[in-house]
């Protein structure tokens, strides 16, 4: 198809603007066409990886992550840490002042972790991150000590996430919706929530009073962008036509079929990134047959030729996972690499072993009049990235190179929780966003865990998570994270990690300054973009 | 009247009812759901049981949803944790603005095109056939598409998304129209060719009429009976397809939010929105029953 090449040109003319000299930066506006819309605006009910990008160009977090994962100052300049990991002092910066005119100090540090503990706010937050929360204590208006109740290697990473997402404490106890957010909820971040509208798009205005970004900005001083509109797209192909035909400038979620096309349009540039967290891996339930026997859970995962897979559905854009941890973790074990898998010969010799001899009238394994059947359960609104194609394609192979009967269900949520309760699968299918991997592996692998799917229990495992959670060593952690990836991944087979989730975002070559959260691997605020020329 | 009102309350009543037995009935509880794919501990579910009520016995759930909806309270989103009333509010203007322009294309698109091609050659006939059923048997998604990769994103005419201004509502408009029209059309010529075959016609020509004269002026109406039974079909086409249509062209409205709720099994937002569809069915079918009399007196009341 021809497209119009001029008229995006155009367009971003139009878009600058006659740049006069108000009183601060030349108005620049740019759109932005995103898949999902948010559920809430408010930072600490935050739940949704894709709209991660969002968060920060209205808040800003206590730290920042650099580049190389390290924990570096944003509203707090500094930290220590007592050396039995129970006291967190943190140093705040003392020029900075919310959307509504109110001063952060270390009392709106401490409004904000107390805001927690209030019934109903954040039950899982709560319970999950802030579990070893204990108090948090006004030492000076610049310093604040947060006491736990047990050593937590994942506090600092809380303390960079969204959770942490300073509000402004005026607004906490006035905001009409308090758990939604929206333009009377304000933060200290380098945009200010100009106007929601549901189901259409969401737009920011700059912050003109910013100073104070993160640690590893590309700039200081406001934002480059006047306003900063979002749009909710949740078409692919009209996204990027929307792209194309120059009506916004960015996009964000390219699938693997548009990826040729903007990567041939000049005008046009792509950029990709691995998300943080877990790879997307389907998990086996190892309380009943057939998974209950690891020469089963090898067989299948031998059965796959992963590489073939992926290139068919993804056509190349995606990232073989060998781990259940991201190969974007600092803690990822690369020793897995090519450790396992591929081989048809070896599945069928497996599946011979474990009893599975006989073949049925379609060519399924049969043991004791049962075929060889697994199922998964997957709930419609978390299915994406073509997880479903993906699955049709493992279903056709493992039936074709070892005669398992793979079958694939797309239901709605009550319908695959209520398979979860009954036990009524043999395969659930996961990835999860987390900036710290930690944090996934200790709600997944632990015996009590809660989305241990797999229901199987390692108490070597569950030590080694327990002592990686109670240490700030990062290398002691690495040792530790390796020893539980071998152990899942290896030793008992009870996870096959399919592909490492990534995201794209594509944009008019004019667009400057984009770039992904070293955090989570997901695109970044609007702070450092910049039409450029 | 006053039985007219009972009957539309006692709808009402029995939407709601449904509906929520409906849900009740569906695989997995609401807990679950406010659980999603994120942690889930017995601690969590407490906090959640405890903090919507849903460790009352399922009655006294139901009942004081319905004394709170006597109450005009339609209660609040599980998923978007705000007001019910408040999100239909501002979504409401948007999905009514689609609905009412796709209706008045699809219906001026149905009479032009039928008058014109009435009675009309083989050849004229045909093609408007052939048209029809293409707008009727294409997908409103598949219009969609090809509209916006036309109009929008080859040529630019008109935006892709959003709901400002009548440029933004072409398109959607379209898309959501093109159907109806497409039925009606055909529904309407067919009744038009009958009507002018009848003795009445004759006479109408022997007065010297011209065949679209008589078309227009007295066929019309004989034909307009089968076409107004149809507008209550098409209330609910227009509802249903505006889902699809305004998560194609990124527009606010009813029916995505509708969709998001079923498919999150957000309770409260279903419900108001089950409600609300069944407000505007009770309403339109009384119109038509109005309808029928003034266009044909000879239907008794």
């Amino acid at each position: 198809m021809k497209r119009l090449t001029l008229l995006p040109l155009a367009l971003l003319l139009a878009a600058c603007g006659t740049p006069q000299s108000v009183q601060e930066a030349p108005r620049t506006s740019l759109t932005w066409a995103i898949e999902t819309q948010p559920i809430t605006l408010n930072p600490q009910q935050w739940s949704q990886n894709k709209v991660r990008l969002l968060v920060f160009n209205q808040f800003d977090a206590l730290l920042s992550r650099g580049a190389d994962g390290s924990f570096q100052p944003w509203l707090a300049t500094s930290w220590e840490v007592s050396g039995d990991g129970l006291t967190y002092t943190l140093h705040l910066r003392d020029d900075v002042t919310f959307h509504d005119g109110t001063r952060f100090d270390a009392a709106a540090v401490k409004a904000n972790l107390d805001q927690f503990s209030k019934p109903g706010y954040n039950p899982a937050v709560s319970s999950i991150q802030l579990r070893a929360f204990d108090r948090a204590e006004v030492v000076s208006p610049t310093t604040v000590k947060i006491t736990l109740t047990e050593p937590d290697a994942l506090f600092l990473d809380f303390l960079a996430s969204p959770y942490a997402g300073q509000v402004s404490p005026k607004s906490l106890r006035e905001a009409k919706d308090l758990k939604f957010g929206g333009p009377d909820l304000v933060g200290t971040g380098p945009f200010v929530l100009d106007r929601y509208v549901q189901g259409q798009e969401i737009r920011y205005r700059r912050n003109p009073a910013y100073d104070w970004p993160p640690a590893g900005a590309a700039h200081q001083g406001p934002a480059h962008l006047s306003e900063i509109t979002y749009r909710f797209l949740p078409e692919a192909a009209v996204r990027v036509g929307a792209l194309t035909s120059g009506q916004v400038q960015v996009i964000e979620g390219v699938p693997a079929t548009e990826v040729a096309l903007i990567k041939k349009d000049p005008d046009l540039a792509l950029r990709t990134s691995l998300n943080s967290g877990t790879a997307f891996s389907y998990y086996f339930n190892t309380s009943h047959a057939p998974f209950d026997d690891q020469r089963v859970r090898e067989a299948f995962r031998e059965a796959v030729d992963v590489d073939a897979v992926l290139g068919a559905v993804y056509q190349g854009t995606a990232t073989r996972a060998w781990s259940i941890v991201g190969s974007r973790s600092p803690f990822y074990d690369a020793s897995l690499e090519r450790a396992y898998g591929g081989d048809a010969a070896k599945a069928n010799a497996l599946l011979d072993a474990a009893g599975w001899t006989r073949r049925d009238a379609e060519g399924y394994r049969v043991k004791d009049g049962r075929r060889l059947t697994v199922r998964t359960v997957a709930a419609a609104p978390f299915v994406r990235d073509r997880r479903d194609i993906l699955a049709q394609a493992i279903q056709a192979q493992v039936k074709q190179s070892a005669g398992i009967d793979f079958q694939v269900r797309i239901v709605d949520q009550g319908t695959a929780q209520q398979a979860v309760e009954d036990d009524a699968y043999e395969i659930f299918e996961n990835s999860r966003g987390d900036s710290d991997v930690g944090a996934a592996l200790n709600l997944i692998l632990p015996r009590d865990a809660a989305i241990n799917r797999t229901r199987h229990a390692d108490p070597r495992v569950d030590r080694w998570l327990a002592a990686a959670s109670a240490t700030s060593d990062e290398d002691e952690r690495k040792g530790l994270y390796t020893k539980v990836q071998r152990a899942a991944v290896l030793e008992k087979a009870i996870v096959f990690p399919l592909y490492v989730p990534a995201d794209q975002v594509a944009a008019h070559k004019s667009v400057q300054g984009l770039g992904f959260d070293p955090a989570s691997g997901t695109p970044a605020g609007a702070y450092d973009v910049r039409i450029g020329t | 009247m006053i039985r007219r009102l009972g009957t539309g309350l006692a709808v009402l009543w029995a939407a709601a009812t449904a509906s929520y037995l409906a849900l009740l009935l569906a695989p997995g509880d609401t807990v679950d759901i406010l659980v999603g794919d994120g942690p889930d501990t017995p601690e969590i579910r407490a906090r959640i049981t405890a903090e919507w009520g849903l460790d009352r016995p399922e009655a006294v759930q139901y009942l004081s949803y319905l004394w709170r909806l006597l109450h005009g309270d339609l209660g609040r989103s599980y998923q978007l944790q705000r007001g019910v009333g408040e999100i239909l509010a501002t979504q409401v203007g948007p999905t009514v603005q689609l609905t009412f322009a796709a209706a008045a294309l699809g219906v001026a698109l149905a009479g032009i095109i039928a008058v014109a091609t009435a009675g009309r050659g083989r050849w004229a006939r045909g093609v408007a056939s052939a048209a029809e059923l293409v707008a009727v048997s294409v997908p409103p998604f598949l219009i969609g598409i090809v509209l916006l990769a036309v109009f929008s994103f080859t040529l630019g005419w008109f935006p892709v998304s959003g709901a400002d201004g009548p440029a933004a509502l072409v398109l959607p408009a379209l898309a959501l129209g093109l159907p109806i029209a497409g039925v009606l059309g055909q529904v309407l010529r067919g009744g038009l060719e009958r009507a002018i075959e009848q003795p009445f016609a004759v006479t109408a020509r022997a007065r010297g009429l011209t065949e679209r004269a008589l078309v227009a002026r007295h066929a019309v109406r004989h034909a307009l009976i089968p076409a107004v039974t149809l507008a209550g079909w098409f209330t609910g086409t227009l509802l249903g397809g505006a889902v699809i249509t305004e998560v194609l062209f990124g527009r606010p409205g009813l029916g995505r939010v509708a969709m998001e709720a079923v498919t999150g099994r957000d309770l409260p937002v279903v419900m108001a929105v089950v409600l609300l569809s069944a407000v505007v069915y009770v309403t339109i079918s009384t119109l038509l029953d109005l309808a029928y009399h003034v266009i044909d007196p000879r239907i008794g009341g």
